[in-house]
């Protein structure tokens, strides 16, 4: 399990661009086909479940409460760094992307991805789904059809933006990738539910053994 | 991104992805949603099986969001025992 050193610090900038590098189809665990140079996992389809087990969400658990009461037990200085709730999310995202333990793209993304900074300044930028609403191809002035993108190709973009580093993914590898980060998506949502009505007083220790979402 | 499915069939040879690999992987997203798991997969289109993809991230983000919020509050008013209790507590589980 990585320190709880290299989880709160972040990185370095890296050289090493993760989008464009495939490391993966030597060093991975996973057996891997190469298809010139992409890779397609042979059996990824069973290694998302991982997400589900227990023991997998007790140590995310064990491990995100550890770093948040160490995160926030720190003073700091509130010009430079962002909200609480904000440093919350960032932590709890990047212990579970060292849970991923570096098989998945999205994991590498978000371990390689500075803290937070407190932009009060900073427009907020407005997620791209703001931009304009899927309509397919009904919306035609004057009799002439818009040329649009097929509409498996506008939700794969936005696909794309959602999961952490996957904007030039291939179609394959990007749903690969969406299948895992659900997953853990819904365990980190599992784990933090759980933590919460524990420390809200409430919870019964059954709380924390992989609760259903609403 | 627009390019990606043809600039496979095209070279052919090396980086081919077969329609039957993109269904499979598309049915196994769909039963991951909880929306579309009920709905038999020849009925649910690819594209909405990514819309639904689409916000249902979005849906976890946002519990996520929240749950932070929650933790941030609940963390910082509780006192360091009863956060303790509840590390023991999920240790011994």
């Amino acid at each position: 399990m990585a320190s709880l050193e290299s989880i709160i610090n972040a990185p370095e900038p890296s050289t090493n661009n993760p989008e464009t590098t495939s490391p993966d189809a030597d060093s991975n665990p996973n057996k891997r086909r190469k298809i010139g140079h992409r890779t397609v996992a042979a059996d990824a389809s069973l290694n998302h479940l991982h997400w589900t087990s227990q023991s997998e969400q007790q140590i995310y658990s064990t491990n995100l409460l550890r770093t948040l009461r160490h995160v926030l037990r720190r003073n700091p200085s509130p010009s430079t760094t962002a909200s609480k709730p904000r440093q919350v999310r960032y932590a709890a995202d990047r212990v579970l992307a060292a849970a991923a333990k570096g098989r998945t793209r999205w994991s590498r993304a978000i371990l390689s991805s500075p803290p937070p900074f407190n932009n009060r300044r900073m427009l907020h930028k407005k997620a791209p789904a703001a931009r304009k609403k899927v309509t397919g191809l009904r919306s035609m002035r004057n009799g002439t059809e818009k040329k649009k993108l097929p509409a498996v190709e506008r939700k794969t973009r936005v696909l794309s933006r959602l999961v952490p580093g996957c904007r030039k993914l291939s179609f394959p590898n990007l749903l690969e990738e969406a299948t895992d980060y659900i997953s853990a998506l819904e365990m980190q949502v599992r784990a933090m539910t759980a933590l919460a009505e524990l420390l809200a007083g409430g919870g019964s220790p059954s709380g924390l053994a992989g609760e259903s979402l609403s | 991104m627009s390019s990606r499915r043809s600039r496979s069939r095209q070279s052919g040879v090396s980086t081919e992805i077969t329609d039957a690999q993109i269904t499979d992987l598309v049915s196994k997203l769909q039963q991951l949603i909880p929306e579309l798991r009920a709905r038999r997969s020849d009925k649910v289109s690819a594209a909405k099986v990514l819309q639904e993809t689409c916000n249902y991230i979005k849906n976890l983000h946002r519990e996520v969001d929240d749950l932070s919020d929650r933790l941030s509050e609940l963390l910082a008013n509780t006192d360091s025992n009863s956060a303790q209790a509840a590390i023991i507590r999920s240790l011994l589980m």
